[in-house]
């Protein structure tokens, strides 16, 4: 078993609503997103392409951020997902230079929306604990009870599909079948060539090549594009 | 598989399962979307949301975006509005008291009563935006205003959103698709509507007609978020869409790609006009008809038009009276003769031409496929001659003019010639074709031609009444779906319902319709409600009015830039505290609001607001609201005509309920294939009330009427979108956009703390050439200016955007700009003369300027 998130780039608005979704099921403290999504600009005017890269945590087979963690509180579960044990967790930020994708957060303290303590933040904040790293966890618990992560039921473009790579049976699979016979569109990863083995998979737009640049080009600056 | 480690998420801790009510809603800001929602709630506290996804049609599913993710960032935001404040200190100072509602309502009652008695109840001015959002809430206001005797100002004509020029030519204000007919386009054309962003929950139909092998084309001067799915994005210059798509009507025209059975059937260009006049040839003046009664002429010698019918699909109905057309295109065939047959060799001696009455009642042409487009014909009025053509005849000898030839339009609008030819084939040819016109079009001064102009090649090529082929114009959700007139109007009477222009424009406009009635001592009193009026409309006028304004009062759920201006402030639940009945235009589903948690603080409902502020105006009017507000819903549903009939509150509480529309819900399509007279009904106002401005019953390219003459513009025609500037406020050099932003709705979530995290302060976009050439780097603190004022904000320097223009994102307040507000740029209020040849509110009601002043901009240290 595999469990993987596919992002079609042809279906995405570039609209955000996978980050403030995440941040809705999370309840991230401010500048923390699990979810995000790169806006792109390329070329000179006339010629400027405009494209979108949703990004998240790739749960690679062979992540280095498991590797990197000298307290190993990272860990992988046989579905393949990759979780950060935060009682394990001491903050040392291995992780977040082992991550070459940037997806991986660690701040010092929590900032939060609002000063004083509303009723709402109450509810997040008593899931998250400050100075551990985070990151996305294909919401696990919500797989747990049998639903799908929360950035895929409020994607607007329907563009996230969610299921597990190695049954072909299951809903990520047939949506790559079908959109391999109907469109010809193979899926890719990020930064294929570190063989991170990630499962997090995109498929290309149809009409344009401009998002696959970013596919192989340095990520790690991503975090401080926000 | 279960995670005993504890990991960030909601994992279930030791402690009892939590005890969580699931609670069915839809939200409206605004934002069209009316989007359903399901919000978990945990000891009276909503601790998430998540897309409703439980439409009936499964296409729908999900509905959601960004800022709807976001609310309970509203819904909790430290700056609702707790409790009602009375003005402590002078207006905008800041200082208030908190007070009691019965302190609050009897200030209200005592003011209004008072303001009504010394100036009459038409100085009080009711102003709530967007009523299609709050039938209930936003409708027991306009019923008080109405008990009152009160002004009631319209938004959607105010806003600018009203499209003029979809109702000069097709008898109402706007019309669109449900958006999952999008889906059955094979050329999509986004006409400055930037559906990624501002439709979200609706984009995706376009998305997935590209999937499918569709083409899309982007008109916009920026590379916005739409045209990230742009197959061909043109960036025009701003201002210039009409001269595009007059432009394309010429290539249209040329290239033989005309539905002339569309032309002749449902448009008024076989219609004859009058030469002398320049108004239409009536029935009457041949003694064939009333004076309601129109002419055209059959005439086998001109029947098939000005094309060679052989090279469309579309025309080959006609194919049998095309023979001896091939070369009629050519300018020089369609000048004057009066007597065609000598033209025409082929039928000379065949029959004469035959006048016939046109009926407004009906679509029928008597031999309609011999009905002429060409062609000039002499007939006597009385003992006079009169040279009569049809409406065809001159419109196709205006595009012969120079400036609508190709390599003219290219120059103009900026455009690779190609590029522009590439989208006339498009649209004629890959067909079906949907335009979508978004608000990049309107908002100006002329956008009313540049819209006659899209509807007219729609026109030429027949391209409505069928999925996936159509021209939508955004409505938002101004555009009133079913009759709610019993609700808002009791017994039948209307508020002094007036355009908004009036109350802000320092001088009487001298055209004014006759129809609007100001009070004879001015405006002495503003109500608005959930209007953030005073910084996303025209600032500067504003300033000054509100000096001669005795009395303002706001109602809102958040404490707003406009809110701080008021004299009174009543707080009001945000959308998820309260009942209320829900319609939009991109999709038919009729939703309820409920409860999801009680009002906040002491926040009172409108319904309830009006309803004791009408016992305390006069105890009689309490019987007014007498029913509960769960009541009125079912009330609005069984008194709304045949639209929603049969739904009711019992059925929405279970969940969404398509209106009774057709499906898909199609502009026009019942007109098209049943060729009903134009224009469909525009609620809330009675059938029949449009046609003194759409007499023809056909989508109208000829304006008869002395104001469209006047202006030049009885037909659609290119006029550059700054010439109704002086030369002052022409001498700036860059245009200025201000288009809606991805972080908010207009400028509610301004403050919202989430979707700041992530658009942390405003810019103006710039392209790197006018940058540099003003010294301005990324980053740099900016100045624009014009001859009316100025504002300060920070350069994104980006080649995103065309060269010689500005964007800055609608909707920030003055305290996130570093200096001033983005409105204090705005020409003065005006009014275009033509909008105000008949009055209809919110359908026949002037347009605004927002994107038409000229800036400058300067680096600031």
């Amino acid at each position: 078993m595999r469990l993987a998130l596919l992002v079609d780039l042809q279906r995405c608005l570039g609209c955000d609503t996978c980050t403030l979704a995440c941040k809705q099921e999370n309840g991230t403290p401010r500048d923390v997103f699990f979810a995000r999504v790169l806006n792109m600009e390329t070329g000179t005017f006339p010629k400027v392409k405009r494209s979108y890269l949703p990004v998240l945590c790739n749960h690679c087979a062979d992540a280095p951020c498991l590797r990197a963690c000298p307290n190993k509180a990272i860990f992988r579960r046989s579905d393949g997902i990759v979780l950060i044990d935060q009682d394990r967790c001491n903050g040392t930020g291995a992780c977040v230079s082992a991550c070459p994708y940037g997806n991986i957060f660690l701040t010092p303290s929590d900032e939060w929306y609002f000063p004083a303590d509303s009723p709402y933040e109450h509810y997040a904040k008593a899931r998250l604990e400050p100075g551990k790293a985070r990151k996305c966890t294909y919401c696990a618990h919500r797989l747990d009870q049998g639903l799908e992560p929360a950035c895929v039921v409020a994607c607007p473009g329907e563009a996230r599909i969610f299921g597990d790579l190695e049954d072909p049976e299951s809903k990520l699979s047939q949506y790559l079948r079908t959109q391999q016979e109907r469109t010809g569109r193979e899926p890719f990863r990020l930064l294929e060539e570190l063989a991170t083995d990630p499962s997090t998979r995109y498929l290309r737009p149809v009409n344009g090549t401009a998002t696959t640049d970013a596919s192989s080009g340095n990520l790690s600056g991503t975090r401080a594009a926000r | 598989m279960v995670t005993a480690r504890r990991v960030p998420g909601r994992f279930a801790d030791d402690g009892p399962e939590p005890d969580i009510r699931y609670i069915r809603t839809v939200d409206s800001p605004n934002c069209t979307g009316a989007c359903g929602w399901l919000a978990a709630v945990q000891d009276g506290t909503i601790i998430d949301l998540k897309p409703a996804a439980d439409y009936p049609d499964p296409a729908y599913n999900p509905r959601c975006c960004l800022r709807g993710m976001s609310a309970t960032s509203l819904i909790y935001h430290p700056d609702r509005l707790k409790t009602p404040l009375i003005r402590a200190g002078e207006r905008g100072e800041g200082k208030w008291r908190e007070a009691g509602w019965d302190e609050a309502l009897d200030l209200l009652a005592a003011k209004f009563k008072q303001i009504a008695a010394q100036y009459g109840p038409e100085s009080i001015v009711f102003f709530n935006q967007v009523i299609g959002t709050g039938n209930v809430q936003k409708g027991a206001q306009v019923r008080l205003a109405t008990l009152l005797g009160a002004s009631y100002a319209t938004g959607y004509d105010y806003n600018g959103d009203i499209s003029m020029g979809y109702t000069e030519t097709v008898g109402i204000d706007s019309l669109e698709s449900e958006s999952s007919a999008w889906a059955e386009a094979k050329t999509l054309i986004l006409w400055g509507a930037n559906i990624l962003q501002t439709r979200m929950p609706d984009a995706k139909f376009v998305l997935k007609a590209q999937e499918n092998g569709s083409r899309v084309v982007v008109i916009d001067p920026r590379a916005a978020q739409t045209s990230k799915a742009a197959d061909l994005w043109l960036p025009l210059v701003p201002g210039t869409d009409g001269l595009l798509a007059l432009g394309l009507c010429r290539l249209i025209i040329e290239n033989h790609w005309l539905d002339l059975d569309f032309i002749r059937t449902f448009t008024d260009l076989p219609l004859l006009v009058r030469l002398d006049t320049g108004e239409r040839l009536r029935a009457s003046d041949l003694g064939l008809g009333t004076s309601d009664e129109f002419v055209a002429v059959v005439d086998p010698t001109q029947s098939a038009g000005p094309v060679n019918s052989a090279d469309s699909a579309n025309l080959a109905a006609n194919s049998a009276d095309s023979a001896d057309s091939a070369d009629s295109a050519n300018p020089a065939n369609l000048a004057n003769s009066t007597n065609p047959d000598e033209n025409n060799p082929a039928t000379a001696g065949g029959t004469p031409p035959r006048f016939v009455g046109v009926s407004p009642q009906s679509l029928r042409l008597e031999d309609g496929t011999q009905v002429s487009l060409q062609g000039s014909y002499t007939v006597r009025i009385g003992s006079q001659p009169v040279t009569v053509r049809p409406a065809f005849a001159l419109l196709s000898e205006h595009l012969q003019e120079e400036r609508y030839a190709l390599d003219n339009v290219a120059r103009e609008t900026g455009l690779p010639a190609g590029d522009i030819a590439e989208l006339a084939r498009l649209y004629a040819q890959n067909r079906p074709a949907q335009i979508i016109i978004g608000m990049g079009v309107n908002h100006r001064f002329h956008s009313d031609l540049a819209i006659r102009s899209i509807l007219l090649l729609g026109a030429l090529t027949g391209g409505f009444g069928k999925p996936g082929q159509s021209v939508d114009i955004y409505s938002g959700q101004h555009h009133v779906r079913f009759d709610i007139s019993p609700w808002w109007y009791p017994d039948g009477h209307r508020p002094n319902v007036i355009s908004m222009h009036y109350v802000v424009m320092p001088e009487k406009s001298p055209t004014m319709n006759a129809k609007v009635h100001l009070p004879r001592q001015g405006f002495h009193a503003l109500f608005f409600s959930h209007a953030n009026i005073f910084t996303t409309s025209h600032v500067n006028e504003w300033q000054r009015i509100r000096e001669n304004l005795d009395f303002i009062v706001a109602v809102d759920f958040m404490k707003t830039s406009s809110t701080e201006l008021a004299d009174l402030v009543l707080p009001a639940p945000t959308f998820w505290e309260k009942y209320e009945l829900v319609v939009t235009g991109p999709h038919p589903y009729a939703q309820i609001q409920q409860p999801v948690i009680p009002p906040r603080f002491e926040s009172k409902s409108e319904f309830w607001m009006m309803k004791e502020l009408a016992r305390r105006l006069n105890p009689e009017w309490e019987s007014y609201f007498n029913l509960s507000e769960e009541e009125v819903i079912d009330y609005l549903l069984a008194n709304g005509g045949p639209i929603s009939k049969g739904i009711t509150l019992a059925a929405l509480k279970k969940g969404p309920v398509r209106l009774n529309l057709p499906n898909p819900d199609v502009p026009l399509a019942e007109n098209i294939a049943n060729q009903i007279p134009l224009p469909p009904r525009a609620y809330p106002h009675q059938e029949g009330a449009q046609r003194e401005f759409l007499k023809t019953g056909r989508m109208e390219f000829y304006k008869e009427e002395k104001s469209f003459r006047e202006a030049g513009e009885s037909l659609p025609t290119y006029k550059n979108a700054y010439s109704h500037l002086t030369a002052e406020e022409r001498k700036f050099s860059l245009a200025f956009m201000t288009p809606h932003a991805k972080w908010r709705v207009h400028s509610t979530h301004v403050n919202n703390p989430w979707l700041q995290n992530l658009n942390r302060r405003p810019v103006v976009e710039i392209n790197p050439s006018d940058a540099s050439s003003r010294q301005i780097k990324d980053g740099d603190k900016v100045e624009i200016f014009n001859l009316y004022g100025r504002f300060q904000l920070w350069a994104r320097v980006t080649e995103s955007i065309r060269p010689g223009a500005l964007s800055v994102d609608h909707g920030w307040w003055g305290r996130y700009l570093a200096r001033g507000e983005y409105n204090n740029v705005l020409l003065p209020e005006r009014v275009k003369p033509v909008q105000e040849t008949y009055f209809l509110p919110a359908v026949y009601a002037p347009g605004q300027l927002w994107k038409d002043p000229r800036v400058e901009i300067r680096r600031v240290d």
